[in-house]
């Protein structure tokens, strides 16, 4: 194992190692269990970003991998598989940024049982890195699954208010979705009957013996639907506001920011190349799903009041451009829609992470509670307007480089014109409300709620802190906003080796008209086509 | 020259930078620091313009972002449009950020303006040098956010808050189009590149279409206030006013001008007549909306709206040299009324209303005759800039097509009144207020710049007393202009304009002193009709606030309804109910069990006997 494997590793082990310290030697000692969590939370953190600078971006394949193959399941196809790739690695870092941040958050919130709930929450960061390290399809599930059920526990506890309803509503949301991706998966597994449960092993056996077009649809609309359960997609998306609403800080942050993209990695990594028919079939109607969350879920993001559900229904909002970008079925919507998700899960992270500290001044998330606190909190105001911004998509910030280059991958065809035309509205959408709440929050005149709370408290800017985790977040999603060559890289490469099935496609079999390309005769391998062609022959 | 080009243009950004880390709290020094930017940009834009090979075009780029065969550059170009436009930022962006030294000396929040210059100044320059319509995006959406943090300035008030706000999102419904217009561009011709899209649009001439124009124009519409998106500009003015000066009269506003000089190739004759027409229709819009405005910053904003109106005109003749020349005389002597109004209202303890001013001809009197210079220059007075610029689109119009001709001729006539009646109300008569009794002069901070900008205004008309670079894209259109026949008919129709509209504003404005308007008594209908400003503002308020809202909340309630009440409650609800009906049978009474065995054992019997007896 050499050095970049061990981190690869301990970014896993490690947070779940100080978990399990903490629950059984600490948890009483608070002061012991915040050093732990900071180790916790720093090592992965470090670690992710070493490993993606790290990271070959030439390389299609995996770098650092790690294989145990006797894990006692290795009959069913099951190691424990770890590496990185282009799409994998930037993610892996994003989970470790975001991760630190929120633990600095719960350090900071003063949370009674704090000892457990970092406990919980090393879980759930264990969890995160877990699943974007996985080249084991199964332990990609599994970590899921471990970063998911903390979660239900921390809203439970320490949620706010209806915290025992939503977390239960979660719960039972969340756990059908995964079921239902989880037999999409198995199905995937038994039809396909590769040697390996992994991303690579299952790419080639497709290669060698593709599914049936009918086979494909059938397991891609499963995928879809419990990804997209996931992922909040409209319909299935009222878990999402209300669930990030009651969570606390750290666990709305880690969970919009990073647990949500799971569904997103799955469909880009899984779904997407194994079943490229399904994919076309499905499309037309993914797109229009999407629209649902751009355009409805948007409106209904500017009638919020309460910051928390804006912010909440305002990352559903900006799924749906994920969401196109896959629905566009190229290598081009798609690594724009990888763009898109790192940026998303770190500006979305910051808008949870403001609110609590917005929430700390003013003793509300009602915005019509607030307003004019510029003038004392110049700082705070200066990182929401950044987070602001980056959430609607300004350049400079990671997020516009996903949304133009999903609204790009969307002009190809014009067919898609229509979609494009209806998707750029939300850029007036998201404008209205980043900046509908930036001026109740921050301009104008104190509301007289806001005064009465000054009176018995003192209204004062961000410290050292507060700013640190704020910053940390802030910094990439700059770096990916100025230069986004940086990460583009390894995502294209990745992406387009393993895209070039829609890339290629030629002629429209009678597809729906959204869909640029038929994969039906390219997605049946050659050998396949020739044997069947010697069978009749035969005959 | 690359380096130069990237120190041009990272030198703001780095003083915004410093500024924003480390000056949050030393006003003065960022003040210093952004003022040494500013005069580092025009060395730098100097050396740029005139440097050894200054005569061709100069062009670098690097891959910036590359996904898939998409692949978008970072890179400069530096042609003759794009110098005329650097000389214009870069040399009235530094008179501004000397005269706000002055204007802004008291301010508390003194850093974050001078950040907030240096921003813009950057996402300014960038649009000047950018060589893809991707990355004029990129600086497009930039400085609609520097915009966007300068009017925020005062934020403490409501008027800041909203204006700011409102400037964004007008400026985003704008850059929608912008936006499908270079995503459409791209899949048609193949490239954001602009000389490569010159190269091909002019081999293929066939993959034009008036649509993709038309959307590509709505990134003009929106920064440059147009019709029907032109309600942003006169609330920008709650801005502090060099902003004013610099972005909403200058320099950002004319971007629009300049993105459709950039991409003028694309046109086709249609779109071309449209814009046109539209310009000349906002020329005259705007110019009877500042008839009876009574702020006087917001006499100025219409103002501009109108000219912008003319250098769309002259662009949709087919002249736009003419715009460009438009745009960088109009860049004078707007920049230097703005400063001159805001050294007025500093004078005046930020009064604004220009009934409350007059008589400040003899208290400040550097301020009042550089600012009648202005006035002069905008109306066409001959041998002044304006007079040049104006009349050359004025010509060109009555040559190429009498209606925008006529109104914009109109329009010229209440262009000459409006400025007037500014002029008369503000500088002569008596005094009409306490805080204009007590104005003096302002400092020489703000007299310098006005001065210098007096000049300009005086003979920035005259092409040939520029170095060849700057005006060597409008030298075509100028001499294609000057072979018009008509001259002497337009310099008597011009001189007519000015005149009439001289006498017009003296005999109701001059001699006048009262607080209320003399044209509200003399023609009551015309001025209801010129303050209502034909009720853009009312009828999208009524849409935003009677309309989108409720809608959005409509849809809040049905969501809560449908989706979260009948979908997920009602899913729960009929598991739940099968749940309550299972739980019936475990009763707990062994009576009840033995009932249901006895039934079910007769069922399965009856099954057995029924169904498989027979076989």
């Amino acid at each position: 194992m050499d050095f970049h494997q061990i981190l690869l590793l301990g970014s896993i082990v490690v947070p779940l190692l100080s978990a399990v310290f903490i629950l059984f030697f600490f948890l009483n000692d608070s002061c012991r269990a915040k050093q732990i969590a900071y180790f916790a939370f720093g090592f992965p953190c470090a670690a992710g970003i070493f490993l993606f600078v790290n990271t070959d971006p030439y390389l299609t394949g995996y770098s650092f991998e790690l294989l145990y193959e006797r894990m006692g399941l290795q009959s069913l196809g099951i190691t424990f598989h770890l590496g990185l790739n282009g799409v994998s690695s930037p993610l892996f870092a994003m989970a470790g940024i975001v991760g630190l941040s929120a633990c600095i958050a719960a350090i900071n919130s003063e949370a009674k049982r704090l000892p457990l709930y970092l406990a919980l929450l090393a879980f759930m960061q264990s969890g995160l890195m877990g699943l974007f390290a996985s080249v084991d399809i199964f332990f990609y599930y599994l970590f899921h699954e471990f970063a998911l059920i903390p979660t239900f526990l921390m809203i439970g506890l320490w949620g706010g208010r209806d915290r025992r309803s939503i977390a239960l509503e979660i719960t039972i949301y969340l756990t059908l979705g995964a079921l239902i991706s989880l037999g999409g998966l198995v199905a995937l597994n038994v039809l396909l009957d590769a040697p390996k449960f992994d991303f690579p092993s299952l790419t080639e056996s497709l290669l060698t013996d593709g599914l049936k077009v009918g086979t494909q649809q059938k397991i891609f609309g499963l995928l879809l639907f419990g990804f997209g359960i996931l992922v909040a997609l409209f319909p299935f998306h009222t878990w999402a506001p209300r669930g990030y609403e009651t969570a606390p800080t750290s666990v709305s942050m880690l969970h919009a920011g990073v647990l949500k993209k799971f569904g997103l990695y799955g469909l880009v990594q899984l779904a997407l190349p194994l079943l490229p028919a399904g994919g076309i079939t499905w499309g037309p109607y993914l797109m229009w799903l999407a629209l649902g969350n751009i355009l409805v879920v948007g409106a209904i993001t500017v009638a919020q009041n309460n910051l928390k559900s804006m912010i909440g229904n305002g990352s559903v909002m900006h799924m749906g451009y994920c969401f196109l970008g896959l629905a566009v079925c190229s290598s081009l919507g798609a690594s724009a829609a990888v763009m898109l998700m790192c940026a998303h899960g770190l500006s979305v992270s910051l808008m949870f992470l403001l609110a609590n500290y917005i929430n700390k001044r003013s003793g509300t998330l009602e915005m019509n509670e607030m307003g004019g606190l510029a003038s004392q909190t110049p700082i705070l105001a200066c990182f929401f307007a950044a987070a602001t911004f980056a959430t609607i998509g300004l350049p400079g910030f990671g997020n516009f480089w996903g949304e133009f280059a999903i609204f790009l991958s969307l002009g190809e065809y014009a067919d898609n014109r229509l979609v494009l035309g209806l998707a750029a509205l939300g850029i007036i959408i998201s404008a209205i409300f980043g900046l509908r709440a930036m001026a109740r929050i921050f301009y104008g005149s104190k509301s007289d709620e806001l005064l009465s709370f000054e009176k018995e408290n003192k209204i004062l800017d961000l410290n050292i802190k507060e700013i640190i985790p704020a910053s940390l977040i802030l910094l990439p999603l700059l770096f990916i906003g100025l230069w986004p060559k940086g990460i583009s890289e390894g995502i294209d490469v990745n992406i387009s080796s393993r895209y070039q099935i829609f890339d290629k496609g030629d002629g429209n079999l009678g597809l729906p008209s959204c869909c640029p390309v038929s994969v039906i005769e390219d997605s049946l391998p050659e050998s396949s086509i020739q044997k069947s062609a010697l069978e009749e022959e035969e005959k | 020259m690359v380096q130069v080009a990237l120190s041009l243009l990272l030198l703001p950004l780095l003083s915004a930078g410093i500024t924003l880390l480390f000056l949050r709290k030393y006003g003065n020094i960022a003040a210093l620091l952004s003022v040494a930017s500013a005069g580092g940009i025009l060395a730098f834009s100097s050396f740029l313009i005139f440097g050894k090979d200054s005569d061709q075009i100069f062009s670098w780029s690097t891959t910036w972002f590359q996904l898939s065969d998409w692949e978008l550059s970072f890179g400069f170009l530096v042609d003759s449009p794009a110098k005329t436009l650097l000389f214009v930022v870069s040399f009235v962006g530094l008179l501004i950020h000397i005269f706000s030294l002055g204007y802004m000396a008291d301010d508390k929040a003194k850093a974050r303006y001078f950040g907030g210059l240096s921003i813009f100044m950057f996402s300014m320059l960038g649009i000047t040098l950018s060589d893809n319509l991707v990355m004029i995006f990129v600086f497009w959406e930039l400085v609609g956010f520097s915009s966007y943090l300068l009017i925020a300035h005062y934020f403490s008030t409501d008027e800041a808050a909203n204006a700011s706000k409102k400037a964004f999102i007008v400026n985003r419904v704008g850059d929608f189009g912008f936006l499908l217009g270079i995503i459409i561009t791209y899949w048609t011709y193949g490239t954001v590149n602009l000389q490569e899209l010159s190269v091909t649009a002019n081999l293929d001439p066939s993959l034009t279409s008036t649509m993709l124009c038309l959307l590509l124009a709505c990134g003009f519409i929106g920064k440059s206030a147009q019709f029907p998106l032109h309600v942003w500009l006169p609330d920008a003015m709650a801005g502090p006013t060099p902003v004013s000066a610099l972005i909403h009269a200058a320099t950002m506003v004319a971007a629009g001008i300049f993105l459709l000089i950039r991409i003028e190739f694309l046109f086709t004759v249609e779109a071309l007549k449209l814009i046109g027409l539209a310009g000349s229709v906002m020329g005259l819009y705007a110019g009877f909306c500042a008839l009876t405005q009574r702020d006087i910053k917001k006499v100025l904003a219409y103002s501009t709206l109108s000219q912008l109106g003319y250098m769309a005109a002259a662009f949709g003749l087919g002249l736009p040299g003419i715009a460009l020349f438009h745009l960088m005389t109009h860049a004078f002597f707007k920049a230097l009324m703005f400063l001159g109004s805001g050294s007025v209202i500093h004078a005046c303890h930020h009064e604004q209303d220009i009934f409350n001013f007059g008589g400040l001809r003899k208290k400040m009197p550097v301020t009042a005759y550089t600012f009648l210079i202005g006035v002069l220059a905008i109306s066409g007075v001959h041998f002044l800039s304006g007079y040049f610029s104006k009349d050359a689109i004025l010509l060109g119009a009555y040559n190429l097509d009498f209606v925008i001709f006529s109104i914009l001729y109109l329009g010229a006539i209440l262009t000459s009144i409006y400025m007037f009646r500014l002029y008369f109300l503000t500088f002569c008569g008596e005094t009409r207020s306490k805080s204009s009794e007590n104005a003096v002069e302002s400092s020489v901070f703000m007299t310098a710049p006005l001065i210098v900008l007096a000049v300009l205004a005086v003979f920035g008309g005259f092409h040939s007393l520029y170095p060849a670079q700057i005006v060597e894209y409008l030298l075509p259109d100028i001499s294609r202009v000057a072979e018009m026949p008509h001259h002497l008919w337009m310099n008597i129709l011009g001189l007519f304009a000015w005149v009439g509209g001289l006498l017009f504003a003296w005999k109701i404005y001059g001699s006048d002193t009262q607080s209320k308007d003399p044209l509200e008594l003399k023609a009551p209908s015309l001025f209801q009709l010129s303050t209502s400003k034909l009720f853009f503002d009312e009828v999208y308020l009524f849409y935003v606030n009677r309309i989108q809202d409720p809608f959005f909340r409509f849809l809040e309630v049905m969501e809560l309804l449908f989706i979260s009440g009948l979908m997920v409650r009602g899913s729960a609800g009929v598991a739940a109910l099968f749940a309550l009906l299972g739980k019936s049978f475990y009763s707990g009474k062994i009576h009840h069990y033995s009932f249901w065995f006895v039934l079910g054992t007769l069922g399965f019997l009856a099954y057995a006997i029924l169904g498989g007896g027979i076989s």
